[in-house]
C-alpha cells in the first residue's frame, strides 16, 4: 500500500471550514427565513449519513440500495441501550456504531465478491431482511410503531453536564459530530486506502492484478460505511426520540442514493452534503406549496441521471473549470466522472 | 402432514402468481441487461388502469356512460384484462425511450433511472387516484369460496393461479414457437450478432420493454384483488420479482418460473408454522441459494457481472 502516491491535502480544506462556519450560524437565522431549528438537526444528521454512504457509491462505485438498514440498526441499538442498560450519550452512540459495523461486516461477507447490478440486488435483499425483522420482532423493536420515548441523554464532559433537550443544543452537538466525521472521512479518502477504493471503482480487475486484496477493501469500506450510517441513526433516534422501521424501507434507502447522486457524489466529496441540503429544503419549501413535491423531486432526479449524472457539484466544477485560472492545470481535458478530487 | 396440504397448495398458487410478476422482469433483464425497478410501479399502474376501465367516471363517456355501465361486470373485467396491459405497455415504451441515453454507460445508471421512474409513477398514481386503498371489482362468478375435500378455497385465488399458468404458457409459446421469440432470445444471447444479421435492435428493445411492462400490468390486475390496491403496492411486487430473477438465474425463462414457484411454496409453507414471518423466507431462500450458486439456479455468465 505504501507504493500508492498520495496527494498532499490540508486537514481541513477551505470548503469544509466554510460549510461548518455557515452551519454554526444556522440557529441564529433559520427562524427568520420561515424555517425551524429542528430542520438543522435533521440536515446535519443526514449529511453524516450521506458522507458515509458516498464512500460506497462515489468512491468505491458500489451502489447500495439497502443502506437504510444500518441507519436503522444504529437507531434501534441506541434506543435499546438507553432502555435496557442505562442512559448514556456517548456509550449509546458508540454501541450504535459498533452494532451497525457488525451488521455491515456480516452482510459484507456475502456481498464483497460481487459488483455492479448483482451487488445492488443483494443489498436490496439484505436491506429488506433488516426492515422485515424490525417490523416483525415486536418484543424488541416494537413492531411498526417502533421504540418510543427514547431519551436525549445529557453530554457529560467531566464535571460539566450539557443537556441536549433543546433542538439548538442538539444541533450543535450533531454539528460537532459532523465536523469530526467530515475531517476523518476527508483524511480517509486522501489516504492510500481511499486511493485503492477509487482504483477499485475505476477497474476492479486491474486493482486486483496490481496486487490489492479487492475483497478485503470492499468488505472494509462496506462495514465502515455501515458504522457511519449507524452513528447517524443513533443521532436520528435521539432527534426523533423514537426509532421506527420506516428509515429501513427500500424507499428510505433509495432516498439517500438520490440525495448523493443529485448533489454530485460521483465527482465530489461534497456531493452528498449538497444533495442532503437540497433534498430537505425542497421538502420544506416545495412541500409547503404543493403536496406532490416528491413527484417533482423524482422528476428532477430522473433528469439528473439522464443529463447530469455528475450532479450539482459536477455542474459547479464545470462552471469553475470553464473560468481560466492559473492554479488549475488541464482540468478541462479530464473525463468529468473519472475521479474524485475535491 | 395432511394439514400441510392446503398451505402447499396456497404456496403453489402464490408461486405461479410470483412467476407471472417475474416474467416481464425477466424479459427485460434478459434482452437489455437492465434491472427495471419501475416494474412494481407498472404493476400498480396496470391495476389502476383496470380500475378505470371497469368503473369509469360516467362523466367521461358522456351519453355512452350509462350503456357502458349496464354491461355485465364480467365483460368490463375481461376488457380491462385486455386493454390495461396494452396501455401499461405503451407507458413502458415511453420509459424505454427515456432509457436510451443510459445505454452504453454503467449498468448502475439504468438502475438509478428506473428507481427515479418508479418514484415518479408512484407519485403520479397518488395524484390521480388518491393515497387511499381501493378495491378492484371482480365478477361474481370468480369471487366467493368453494368447498373441496372438506376445506374452503377462495375461487378467485384459483382463477388467478390458473390465469397465471395460462399466461406463463402463452409467453413460453411466444418465446419458443414464434420467430419474434427467436429474435428476442437471440438478442438476449448475443445482441451484436443479432444486429449483424440485420435486425433492428432499437425496435426490438422498445418492443421487449413494452411487452415486459405489459406483463407487469397484467400481473397487477390479477394480483391486486388479493393484495389490495394502494399507490405503493408496487414495492410488494418488484421485490419478489427481482428476488426470483436472481434466484432463478438472470435471463432464464424456466429459472423465473421455478424460482417463482419455489418462493411461493417457501412462503406458503413457512406460513403454516409462523404466519407473520412467512415473507422473510424468500429473502433467506435467496441468500442461501445465491451463496451456494452465485448465478442462481439456471444462470449463465452475464454481462451484468462486469
Amino acid at each position: 500500500m505504501a507504493a500508492v502516491p498520495t496527494v498532499a491535502s490540508p486537514w481541513v480544506p477551505r470548503g469544509m471550514a466554510l460549510l461548518l462556519a455557515v452551519m454554526a450560524t444556522l440557529p441564529l437565522w433559520v427562524a427568520s427565513i420561515g424555517l425551524y431549528q429542528y430542520l438543522g438537526v435533521e440536515i446535519a444528521i443526514w449529511m453524516i449519513y450521506g458522507l458515509g454512504f458516498n464512500l460506497l457509491l462515489g468512491y468505491s462505485g458500489l451502489p447500495s440500495f439497502g443502506h437504510g438498514a444500518f441507519f436503522g440498526v444504529g437507531a434501534y441499538a441506541f434506543g435499546l441501550f438507553q432502555a435496557w442498560a442505562f442512559e448514556s450519550l456517548l456509550l449509546g452512540m458508540a454501541l450504535a456504531a459498533v452494532a451497525a459495523f457488525v451488521a455491515g461486516a456480516v452482510v459484507g461477507c456475502f456481498l464483497s465478491h460481487r459488483r455492479g447490478i448483482y451487488f445492488a440486488l443483494m443489498t436490496i435483499a439484505f436491506g429488506q431482511v433488516f426492515w422485515f425483522v424490525a417490523i416483525k420482532w415486536h418484543t424488541v423493536t416494537g413492531g411498526e410503531d417502533g421504540l418510543l420515548n427514547i431519551p436525549r441523554p445529557a453530554l457529560e464532559l467531566g464535571a460539566a453536564s450539557v443537556p441536549l433537550n433543546s433542538n439548538v443544543a442538539l444541533f450543535y452537538f450533531v454539528l460537532f459530530v459532523l465536523a469530526v466525521v467530515a475531517v476523518a472521512l476527508w483524511r480517509l479518502v486522501h489516504s492510500p486506502f481511499g486511493k485503492v477504493l477509487q482504483a477499485i471503482r475505476q477497474n476492479e480487475e486491474r486493482a486486483r492484478f496490481v496486487g490489492y486484496n479487492v475483497w478485503l477493501f470492499k468488505w472494509a469500506v462496506f462495514a465502515l460505511s455501515a458504522a457511519i450510517a449507524g452513528l447517524a441513526g443513533s443521532l436520528f433516534s435521539m432527534a426523533q426520540q423514537s426509532a421506527y422501521p420506516d428509515v429501513m424501507s427500500l424507499h428510505a434507502s433509495g432516498v439517500i442514493v438520490m440525495m448523493t447522486l443529485i448533489g454530485g457524489g460521483f465527482v465530489s466529496f461534497w456531493g452528498p452534503v449538497i444533495g442532503v441540503a437540497v433534498y430537505f429544503l425542497a421538502r420544506d419549501v416545495l412541500g409547503a406549496v404543493t403536496e406532490t413535491w416528491l413527484l417533482w423531486f423524482g422528476l428532477v432526479f430522473v433528469l439528473a441521471v439522464l443529463f447530469r449524472p455528475e450532479g450539482i457539484a459536477g455542474a459547479w466544477q464545470e462552471y469553475v473549470g470553464s473560468v481560466p485560472s492559473a492554479g488549475r492545470r488541464n482540468r478541462g481535458t479530464e473525463a468529468p466522472a473519472s475521479h474524485i478530487e475535491r | 402432514m395432511a394439514n400441510l396440504f392446503p398451505h402447499l397448495l396456497n404456496g403453489l398458487s402464490l408461486g405461479l402468481l410470483f412467476a407471472l410478476i417475474a416474467l416481464g422482469f425477466m424479459l427485460i433483464v434478459g434482452v437489455m441487461e437492465l434491472i427495471n425497478l419501475a416494474h412494481g410501479s407498472l404493476f400498480a399502474l396496470g391495476a389502476y388502469f383496470a380500475l378505470v376501465i371497469i368503473a369509469p367516471d360516467p362523466a367521461w363517456l358522456g351519453p355512452l356512460g350509462e350503456s357502458y355501465h349496464a354491461l355485465p361486470l364480467a365483460a368490463r373485467y375481461a376488457l380491462a384484462l385486455l386493454v390495461a396491459p396494452v396501455l401499461v405497455g405503451v407507458v413502458g415504451m415511453g420509459l424505454e425511450l427515456c432509457m436510451r441515453r443510459t445505454y452504453g454507460k454503467k449498468a448502475e445508471y439504468g438502475l438509478l433511472l428506473t428507481f427515479g421512474a418508479a418514484l415518479v409513477l408512484e407519485e403520479t398514481i397518488r395524484v390521480l387516484w388518491g393515497p387511499s386503498e381501493q378495491y378492484l371489482q371482480v365478477p361474481r362468478s370468480i369471487s366467493g369460496a368453494f368447498l373441496f375435500a372438506g376445506l374452503i378455497y377462495s375461487k378467485y385465488k384459483l382463477f388467478a393461479a390458473l390465469f397465471a399458468a395460462a399466461a406463463i404458457a402463452l409467453v413460453w409459446l411466444f418465446l419458443e414457437r414464434t420467430p419474434y421469440g427467436a429474435i428476442i432470445k437471440a438478442g438476449a444471447h448475443d445482441s451484436e450478432m443479432v444486429r449483424a444479421l440485420g435486425i433492428d435492435l432499437t425496435r426490438l428493445r422498445l418492443l421487449v420493454f413494452g411487452l415486459g411492462a405489459g406483463l407487469a400490468g397484467l400481473a397487477g390486475i390479477v394480483l391486486t384483488p388479493i393484495w389490495g390496491l394502494r399507490p405503493h403496492v408496487g414495492v410488494d411486487a418488484v421485490i419478489p420479482a427481482f428476488l426470483i430473477i436472481v434466484l432463478g438465474g438472470i435471463g432464464s425463462f424456466w429459472g423465473a418460473v421455478l424460482g417463482g414457484i419455489l418462493v411461493g411454496v417457501a412462503v406458503g409453507l413457512t406460513g403454516a408454522y409462523a404466519s407473520g414471518w412467512s415473507l422473510l423466507s424468500m429473502y433467506l431462500l435467496l441468500i442461501v441459494v445465491v451463496t451456494v450458486r452465485a448465478r442462481g439456479l439456471f444462470g449463465r455468465k452475464s454481462v451484468l457481472e462486469a
